[in-house]
């Protein structure tokens, strides 16, 4: 049955690397980052010999490759045919064979490799003499075995979950947690390093609570064994080996149960029954009530918010504290739209093959202006909120809690003109979206790459291009009174946003209805 | 000043309309005249061309060639103003997910231009008509498959069109559910209102249809009332009859079967 369950992931990701260009480079990429994230971790972990603290220090990196393996499979679920035990459900399978074939199964691949190759650095950093190396070959296995069980038992036991509605919602807001923690490492990590604020102490605090966890219990037995405390490096790994069994008990128990149950947690699920908002505004109205019920409603767009607000965070983070906080207020606020504008500049594409159902009713011109003035105000009602608490808290941090003022106008400049170029993206650029399997956020489809990459550009860039005359007044008016400059500012800022969100919203709607056919081809070729 | 269609007596006309997808001619200049009031059935094989010329004749793909006239109005004139007189149910419901039932429908009349608070009473009756009342407040993204065609069915009718496009409106729903919209459906013309919908299944054709026009590699090969196409045959035979059937070789499976060894 190993053997079987091995053939068959082997042959899945033949068949993936088989179906598409695409998925040839995903693959290539895939491997060189498995091969980079082995080499990388076995250098690491090797460099740490003889270091400050080199026990707490691997100990961290094993409780983060854990942490990997039980975040990943959340957000991955459906890549691997494997992970789903009701694909096997319906084959006369006994369960431990079974188990023994998912557990193989879960084990090939490039990335399960590059993760033993990766620990193995260990038997440099930490262990020492032939029975330190031994021992330390067992625990990296051991290692492995426990995210490998780990993983599957959270998976099998999410699996009917994870088939279902809900379960794929949830799992779309893991990616907030790992984005943040994305930026955080990039933004704030090398800042400490450099700072020299992440020292052998910091680790030692963290080991304190690691060395009770699996992966701490296994990089301290290599150290008793290597410190000539066999005994104690025995114990360790027996009660390493008892979690493993433990784990795995409970994970044969829920693939059983997983076999022959569904997910029904929606089944019951409904909303409150109230009717949609703004019921008398016409069509602008309605189409800003759907947009602002799906803010609320599809993951997808609560993530996009979400990101919204970390970039904002995470690009002042490291200057906010310094005396160039003006300039990081100025970044965040100028991101607020961009971002803004990135992941809204699409909206044919990601409405999807729904559009249709709206397009067909959009038979004028005029019609057509207030669904772009609709989706722009649904847009804005949770923008403007969202970019002026932020800015206002990040000024807060910064110590100058005034200059939340001065970011006030360009927040407000630049939510307007990332609704006005993401309306005429949407319409100029439009492309399919697909949300692949594994991914929560729809990308381009195949073929459509360029475009995003256009709007993706245009965004980032276009957005602060286009505010720069309100870059300038607030720069520029250092010498005007604050009781003067704040609310001319702030009226300029609220003007100029307007002014662009109306104007692009007609020149939009205007092609819009000229090429309405093509876009009723997108939405249909959206898969989300 | 009369509808044009009421000088005509024509829900839909359809005259030379092609559409091509590289090298492949996926509709080869169809003719179509389906009168108004018309229970109309667009029957043929997988890969026929059914969608794709459904797809023209609503505005939703731009034809090589052709013209498409529904209810007195040229499609491709003026697409807006022959959006308005029609509803149409896609064979895949392209619906908003992460809506209720009610709000869906609610949405689809309000975009139409209908009150508010008409589009909620008839967003109300139709979900009862279409059995939908108890699922009224979940969301269509948990609908099951014949409940999301009944939505996508209930958004297409709330603006009570003239004539109604359908793609494979029974395909994956059961016979409970297929006989809600079958009663609906022809109740909807009992009115003077025009079907056309797109199937492959000859049963539900032959029961319901009185006109009946058969594709085939993007050509209309047949077309009539029902009882010309059979020509004294049931559909399904005059069906197989014009696009021919694949013969089987059923000697590779002697394996098959309990008697088998």
């Amino acid at each position: 049955m190993a053997r079987l369950l091995v053939q068959l992931k082997l042959r899945l990701l033949t068949n993936a690397l088989r179906s598409s260009r695409r998925a040839k480079v995903s693959f290539i990429v895939s491997t060189a980052f498995a091969a980079l994230l082995a080499i990388g971790t076995f250098l690491l972990l090797a460099a740490l010999r003889g270091g400050s603290a080199p026990v707490a220090q691997t100990a961290s990196v094993f409780t983060v490759f854990a942490f990997g393996w039980l975040l990943v499979p959340l957000v991955s679920f459906g890549l691997d045919g494997t992970l789903d035990p009701a694909a096997l459900a319906l084959y006369p399978l006994r369960t431990r064979p079974l188990a023994t074939g998912l557990l193989a199964a879960s084990a090939t691949g490039a990335w399960p490799l590059a993760n033993v190759i990766g620990l193995l650095g260990v038997t440099i950093g930490v262990a020492r003499g032939a029975a330190g190396v031994a021992v330390a070959i067992l625990a990296v296995a051991l290692e492995v075995l426990f995210c490998i069980a780990l993983a599957r038992l959270v998976t099998t036991g999410l699996a009917g979950l994870l088939r279902s509605r809900r379960g794929t919602d949830l799992a779309a807001f893991a990616v907030i947690p790992l984005f943040a923690l994305y930026e955080g490492f990039a933004q704030v990590v090398p800042r400490l390093a450099a700072e020299g604020k992440i020292t052998a102490a910091t680790f030692a605090d963290i080991d304190r609570w690691l060395r009770w966890l699996p992966p701490g219990i296994a990089v301290h037995a290599i150290h008793d064994v290597s410190t000539g405390h066999l005994g104690t490096g025995l114990t360790r790994l027996a009660v390493l080996v008892a979690i493993i069994v433990a784990i795995g008990w409970l994970w044969i128990r829920s693939l059983r149960h997983a076999l022959v149950s569904v997910d029904v947690s929606t089944q019951a699920a409904a909303v409150r029954g109230r009717p949609l908002p703004f019921g008398r505004a016409g069509i602008r109205g309605t189409v800003a009530g759907r947009y602002l019920i799906y803010q609320r409603r599809e993951p997808t767009s609560i993530v996009r918010w979400a990101i919204v607000a970390v970039v904002m965070v995470a690009a002042s983070v490291s200057t906010i504290r310094t005396p160039a906080y003006h300039v990081a207020l100025f970044i965040s606020a100028v991101l607020a739209g961009g971002m803004l504008c990135l992941f809204n500049g699409n909206w044919v594409g990601l409405t999807g093959s729904a559009f249709t159902l709206e397009a067909s009713a959009l038979t004028s011109g005029r019609a057509v202006r207030a669904y772009v003035a609709g989706r722009n105000i649904a847009l804005g009602i949770i923008a403007v909120p969202l970019a002026v608490i932020l800015s206002f808290a990040l000024a807060a941090f910064a110590g100058h809690p005034a200059a939340g003022f001065l970011a006030l106008p360009i927040d407000l400049a630049a939510i307007g003109v990332g609704l006005a170029l993401s309306s005429l993206y949407s319409v100029s650029l439009a492309y399919p979206a697909v949300k692949r399997v594994g991914s929560p956020i729809p990308n381009a489809a195949d073929g459509h790459g360029s475009q995003a990459f256009l709007c993706a550009i245009g965004s980032l860039f276009g957005v602060p291009i286009v505010i720069a005359p309100v870059i300038l007044a607030v720069n520029l008016t250092g010498s005007v009174p604050r009781a003067v400059r704040f609310p001319a500012l702030l009226a300029f800022a609220v003007g100029y946003g307007l002014a662009a969100a109306w104007g692009a919203g007609r020149w939009a709607a205007a092609l819009a209805v000229a090429k309405m056919p093509e876009l009723n081809q997108v939405a249909i070729s959206s898969r989300l | 000043m009369s509808e044009p269609s009421e000088q005509s007596g024509l829900a839909i006309s359809v005259h030379g309309l092609r559409k091509s997808f590289g090298a492949k001619q996926a509709v080869a200049g169809i003719d179509l005249e389906i009168a108004a009031g018309s229970f109309a059935g667009l029957v043929g094989p997988n890969g026929a061309g059914k969608t794709t010329s459904l797809s023209m004749m609503t505005g939703l793909l731009r034809p090589d060639g052709g013209q498409v006239i529904v209810h007195g109005l040229d499609v491709w004139a003026d697409p807006a103003a022959a959006k308005a007189v029609m509803g149409v149910v896609p064979s895949e419901a392209r619906l908003f997910d992460r809506l209720s039932g009610a709000e869906l429908l609610e949405y689809a009349g309000r975009l139409r231009g209908i009150p508010v608070t008409e589009a909620r009473a008839r967003s109300a009756q139709l979900l009862d008509v279409l059995d939908l009342t108890a699922d009224a407040k979940r969301l269509v993204a948990d609908y099951s498959t014949g409940m999301r065609k009944k939505a996508a069915l209930g958004c297409a009718l709330i603006h009570n069109p003239p004539v109604l496009f359908l793609d494979e409106p029974l395909e994956g729903v059961d016979p409970v559910s297929a006989d809600v919209i079958r009663r609906l459906l022809t109740r909807f013309v009992g009115s003077g209102s025009t079907v056309l919908f797109s199937s492959h299944v000859m049963e539900t054709v032959e029961l319901v249809c009185d006109h009946v026009s058969i594709i085939d590699q993007g050509r209309i090969v047949a077309t009539g009332t029902t009882d010309q196409v059979r020509g004294g045959k049931t559909l399904q035979e005059a069906f197989i009859a014009l696009v021919g059937s694949k013969a089987t070789d059923e000697e590779d499976l002697s394996w098959l079967g309990s008697l088998s060894s």
